[in-house]
């Protein structure tokens, strides 16, 4: 099952940013939610890794 | 007391797309197709029976405001000529009612789109025409 990434204000129930799959979208034509960018294929980038570096004065 | 409708706010949605505030007109069609079940000794025409389910001929005509801005009419529309898709027309935003009936149009069929439609000093619009499909009507 294929994830998407809405990106835009548009798709109804859902905001920019959400992952949803094709069952979400269940009825709906997903190849032109693509071409109009209302999703985006591109799997949701993770956030960069931090550590905390103790240093000692 | 007569009661009239004045719709300010429906909603339309287009392919999961909300399109209600660049949209002017809606009209939803439902139609079962009429079949004559007249016969011999009958005096008068007929149609239809109560054991007879004639197919559905829906259509939707929508009038919607032009724009080609990202994600907007243009973009929204251009991809689903050909093909199948999902209308969701409401009186109101809000939940399904007795009041508030959600109608969604299942596999409607987009033939044609006008991607340019201008005239000077007016703004752009395109009206939409799409048939067929299973129309559903949720009250809760």
């Amino acid at each position: 099952m294929a994830n998407y990434i809405v990106t835009s204000n548009r798709l109804v129930g859902y905001d920019p940013g959400d992952v949803i799959t094709d069952a979400d979208l269940e009825g709906a034509n997903i190849d032109a939610l693509i071409e109009a960018g209302h999703l985006s294929t591109q799997s949701a980038k993770k956030p960069a890794k931090t550590k905390t570096i103790e240093t000692e004065d | 007391m007569a009661t009239s409708v004045y719709l300010s706010n429906p909603v339309v949605t287009i392919n999961s797309v909300a399109l209600t505030d660049q949209c002017t007109s809606a009209t939803l069609n439902y139609v079962l197709e009429q079949l004559e079940t007249t016969s011999f000794g009958d005096t008068a025409r007929k149609y239809g029976a109560s054991s007879i389910v004639s197919l559905e001929n829906n259509s939707v005509e929508v009038e919607l405001y032009q724009s080609y801005a990202a994600s907007e009419t243009e973009a929204t529309i251009y991809g689903l000529v050909g093909i199948q898709t999902n209308i969701v027309i409401a009186p109101a935003s809000g939940a399904a009612s007795a009041t508030n009936p959600i109608y969604t149009l299942t596999g409607a069929y987009l033939e044609t789109h006008t991607p340019i439609n201008a005239s000077l000093g007016e703004l752009s619009t395109v009206t939409l025409t799409f048939t067929g499909g299973k129309l559903t009507k949720a009250v809760s």
